[in-house]
């Protein structure tokens, strides 16, 4: 396994350094060092302030390597200071990126996390469910339900939830967020819903046809057989033979739960690094979209990864040897 | 034979069944684990308040931001969103009267505003004498200085007291290049600034100098003539210039005194904030939580100077009397003769929470949550209805203010430009006036801004001096007939050039590649079509439009312009020589170059307001006017929406805080709130009944018993 994980690694590896190269010929294509100090320090600024504001974000330097300039030029810089996680300063409002992600993180997890076991719990369920009384009226309506509510768009999940539970109903706030064990519960319920109400549909399609599809096995009907009842068969039998596209599924989603929800944090006002993001976009903060973009390939080819792993423990047939 | 009972469809399909009759499946701890994940849902839930508390005593001011304060030092914040913060807990030597317009200033922690004493050479002095008891809030900055003995004079008790060579140390920041101030400009009229910021960054060459405490390197840069600590605490600046204006930057917190063991210790290093993510202050009010991308809190300073018994309050201190006020309304001077002379703040916290949607924020106001709002684009039509709040608004108790902004937008012609600018003399001027006079702002601010704007015929806004009600600009009516006879007379009757007999072909470059900017300007160019003028949109990304600004590649522009304070000449400078795009880089940019225009703002600049001034201002605009080197297009007006509970309220326009002038009545708000936000509950006991419904069949399916059990139940036959 240790020779899989090494050469594993050595493939991200060139790809993280792939991912660093496209950012870079990227963000410095589209603004210049001059644009982006302008729009951070103003208009009004005077030209001393400019050029002190990029050698404070490290903006001095050339583009390229030259002679006597190998180490002191933008791409060099670029690539160190990445792969050392230094992520430097946000260009919007000049506070460590690293700050800012570690800011993030709590509510993005906060969010993530409950959305994330509560999803997969009810999605396997219902899975089950509709896989069991398959090509019943409950396996239609739940693949019926399951289609409408991939195909609602989630902004529309948010708008409408805030109207209903939030106006209407008056259950819920209608946004923001409380770090405190108290408050926080308050303002994650909703979104936490809304997450779930939104991703279920594609997860319950797949769950059951990964479980519709196991028990047709023949273990099944050994197990059947033998006698033992349809509950042992479903969660015994046939929920531990399916672990092996659930795994697929969840574990890739593991190392993005710290990432956030973009469109669930901007649209509940859930301070996490998915809103980060999007505010980053919106403000041209180009530093703090490489530093995202960049953990973001890392999140990638450590959920593969363990993904590859996890097959290997959960699944006796697979070695990594 | 065993069947491939699995692989048949369920108990409810065409198909032999496969469930088994008896077999229970684990739904009774499903259905327990349900209502507790339920219970868990609704204990958190069930209120759509975001508060834990809501208090009927603690009078608590809460209120919404869209965008971050991208920073918190005084002298480098400088939009709104910044101000929103600084200017609560950095205080001012100056202040503006609340209540007058035209905008007045009035002493804050000076104790009057200074006279200008004129100098030898030209140059002017102005004396601020600092009030007693300024202090700076409590903060661990000053673990730096507190035991240290040769540091005690500046100490009152265990509190650091301001004095004037904080004032001194803040205003010298702004020429420290490391620091990024954008304000040196209008600093740098203090004689010798400018010179102190180049000595300091000649020294900074030095890493050695570069690693000594910063208030040591600002004393090793010597000192600057045009600001120093003068006798009895006294803070005197000398002008190299005249510039009036000056004093204006005295009320903003750019000018707000720094103790020097706050930039030395929130450096961001060892765990440490930066200064940018931390305030120390000495204004009414601290910063009690700073999440800026959530929420901000900020508590009642209890060592504010105005807290202090005095014999005369400062009229920063206390809310204005109304007697000698004019332009109040009726409720205004009912309301604000109450809460004339109470001693502020008058609340004794301030929340303000992150909304980066309208439409949440909004509703959040209309449920009580926040107490005062601007008005959701959406949702204008169900609050204001002909100009005024609608019934269902009104029934609530809310009110409506309304105000004019100083700023003013405009449509600006790059005067450098062959064809629309000076080098084709009469002939262009005929054509901006002819496009002058089919622009149709009124009819603009209708469709797009729900009305809220006033249509301008000059660049100034109501509330500046030199703005005259009932002037009137030839060329800023509507009159097509003598836009196309200017437009014949310029050789483009009917957009066609005589010389070349081909169309005039325009551009109208704008920022703006979205939709919805693209229909915004198509109306301006759509206007200029009816005089059978072409005019191209180029539309392009922030960046690429500044790119062609700086290269003076660009022929028709649209701009706005906010005052950083009450005075004509903000606005007025906006065309002069100096200022053009061209010549300085400044933010004329049309490049308007007139000689004469020029003269008469030196002398304009530096007069007080008064009736020659306002001559010298009539005969400036009249220049602008016949030259149009911008088409004025509306000055906004701010909506603004306040609940029943809150008093107070005198929309500002300027970007300072007036938060200390607010105050909220919490046990009605807490009655409104409540009766605003009963949750409804019958759903629940809908939502079960249905799912009863769908899921009893399957069980009494399920349990109907043998012969209904499934196929792999059966025995092979």
């Amino acid at each position: 396994m240790l020779a899989y994980l090494i050469r594993r690694s050595a493939y991200g590896a060139l790809v993280v350094l792939g991912v660093l190269l496209f950012l870079f010929f990227l963000f410095f294509a589209v603004a210049t060092p001059d644009d982006i100090a302008r729009r951070s320090v103003g208009e009004k600024a005077m030209p001393a302030v400019i050029e002190q504001w990029k050698v404070n974000h490290g903006y001095h330097l050339p583009l390229w390597p030259a002679p006597g300039h190998f180490r002191e030029n933008l791409l060099v810089q670029h690539m160190e200071r990445m792969l050392s996680f230094d992520f430097g300063k946000s260009d919007a409002d000049g506070v460590p990126i690293l700050q800012r992600i570690s800011e993030g993180a709590g509510p993005s997890l906060a969010l993530a996390v409950p959305l994330f076991v509560i999803e997969l719990v009810v999605s396997v369920c219902l899975g089950l469910f509709v896989a069991f009384f398959r090509e019943s009226y409950v396996d239609r309506a739940g693949v019926f339900l399951s289609v409408f509510s991939m195909s609602v768009s989630i902004l529309l999940y948010i708008i409408f939830s805030q109207f209903l539970f939030g106006t209407v109903l008056r259950w819920f706030p209608l946004s923001g967020f409380d770090s405190s064990w108290t408050m926080a519960p308050r303002f994650l319920a909703l979104p936490v819903l809304v997450g779930v109400l939104s991703s279920i549909g594609s997860s319950v399609r797949f769950y059951r046809t990964v479980f519709v599809e196991e028990v047709h096995q023949d273990y099944v009907r050994s197990a059947r057989a033998k006698g033992a009842s349809d509950a042992r068969i479903m969660f015994r039998h046939v929920l531990p033979n399916a672990m092996i596209p659930i795994l697929t599924n969840v574990v890739m989603a593991i190392p993005f739960l710290f990432t956030g929800s973009l469109l669930l944090e901007a649209g509940f006002g859930i301070p996490g690094l998915g809103s980060m993001t999007v505010e980053a976009i919106n403000a041209n903060d180009f530093a703090t979209l490489r530093a995202m973009v960049f953990l973001g390939s890392l999140l990638f080819i450590l959920g593969q990864v363990l993904t590859d792993v996890s097959y290997a423990l959960f699944d006796p047939r697979v070695s990594l040897d | 034979m065993l069947k491939e009972s699995l692989l048949s469809p369920g108990p409810f399909g065409r198909s032999p069944r496969f469930l088994a009759a008896r077999s229970s499946l684990p739904y009774g701890r499903l259905w327990v684990g349900l209502g507790l994940a339920l219970s868990l849902l609704f204990s958190v839930g069930c209120t759509n308040s975001p508060y834990p508390t809501d208090s009927a005593t603690e009078k608590v001011l809460y209120s919404s931001y869209a965008e971050a304060p991208k920073t918190l030092d005084p002298v480098v914040g400088y939009s709104t969103a910044d101000h929103a913060v600084t200017a609560k807990v950095y205080d001012t030597l100056l202040d503006y009267h609340y209540l007058k317009r035209p905008y007045e200033l009035v002493a804050g922690m000076a104790r009057e505003v200074p006279e200008a004493e004129s100098l030898d050479g030209g140059r002017v002095r102005y004396r601020f004498r600092l009030r007693q008891n300024l202090l700076f809030h409590e903060d661990e900055c000053f673990s730096l200085t507190r035991g240290e003995a040769s540091f005690q004079p500046l100490y009152q008790g265990a509190r650091r007291k301001v004095s004037a060579a904080d004032f001194v140390f803040g205003i010298q920041r702004i020429f420290d290049t490391e620091v990024g101030s954008p304000v040196a400009e209008p600093f740098s009229h203090l004689a010798g600034l400018p010179e102190w910021g180049e000595r300091l960054t000649l020294l900074r060459k030095d890493p050695v100098f570069k690693r000594r405490p910063i208030r040591e390197q600002y004393q090793a840069a010597g000192s600057a003539p045009g600001l120093a600590v003068g006798a009895d605490n006294e803070l005197v600046i000398i002008l190299a210039t005249p510039y009036p204006q000056i004093l204006y930057w005295f009320a903003m917190p750019f000018s707000s005194p720094m103790p020097f063991e706050a930039v030395q210790y929130y450096d961001g290093k060892d765990g440490r904030k930066m200064l940018s993510e931390h305030a120390v202050g000495s204004g009414p009010f601290l910063l009690e939580g700073y999440e800026k991308r959530a929420r901000i809190r900020f508590r009642r300073n209890p060592d504010w100077y105005g807290a202090f018994p005095q014999e005369e309050p400062a009229l920063a201190a206390v809310f204005p009397s109304v007697n000698g006020v004019q332009g109040l309304s009726e409720y205004e001077q009912r309301a604000f003769a109450k809460l004339a002379g109470q001693r502020l703040p008058l609340v004794d916290r301030v929340e303000l929470w992150r909304e980066e949607e309208t439409i949440p924020a909004f509703n959040k106001f209309l449920q009580g949550y926040y107490d005062q709002s601007g008005i959701a684009r959406e949702s204008f039509g169900r609050v204001v209805h002909e100009g005024g709040l609608s019934a269902d608004m009104a029934r609530k108790g809310i009110r409506l203010n309304k105000s004019v902004v100083p700023a003013v937008y405009y449509i600006g012609f790059n005067l450098d430009d062959d064809v629309v600018g000076l080098k084709a003399g009469e002939r262009s001027r005929l054509l901006r006036q002819a496009m002058s006079l089919s622009t149709d702002a009124a009819e603009y601010c209708r469709v797009f801004q729900n009305g809220r704007g006033i249509a301008a015929d000059s660049p100034l806004p109501p509330g500046i001096f030199g703005y005259e009600r009932h002037y009137k600009n030839p060329f800023r009516e509507n009159d097509l007939e003598r836009a196309k006879e200017l437009l014949r007379r310029a050789g483009y009757a009917d957009g066609i050039d005589s010389k070349t007999k081909k169309p005039l072909r325009l551009t109208f470059d704008v920022p703006d590649t979205t939709p919805e900017g693209r229909v915004r300007f198509l109306f301006w160019t759509n206007q200029w079509r009816k005089l059978g003028l072409n005019v191209e949109l180029a539309a392009t990304n922030y960046n690429k439009f500044q790119e062609k600004v700086n290269d003076g590649a660009y022929q028709i522009f649209q701009w706005g312009w906010v005052a950083d304070y009450p005075d004509p000449e903000n606005f007025l400078f906006l065309l002069t020589t100096g200022m053009a795009r061209s010549v300085s880089g400044g933010p004329n940019t049309a490049n308007f170059k007139n000689a004469a225009y020029d003269v008469l703002f030196e002398r304009m600049k530096t007069m007080d307001n008064g009736p020659e001034r306002a001559k010298l201002i009539g005969e400036m605009r009249a220049i602008l006017e016949t030259e149009r080197p911008w088409i004025e297009l509306f000055y906004p007006e701010e909506y603004v929406l306040v609940q029943p509970w809150l008093e107070g309220v005198k929309p500002f326009g300027l970007a300072t805080s007036t938060t200390k002038y607010l105050s909220v009545a919490p046990g009605e708000r807490r009655q409104l709130r409540e009766a605003w936000n009963r949750p409804i509950l019958w759903p629940i006991a809908v939502v079960a009944l249905l799912l009863i419904a769908f899921v009893a069949p399957v069980f009494w399916l399920y349990r109907r018993g043998p012969g209904a059990g499934s196929s792999v139940r059966k025995e092979p036959s």
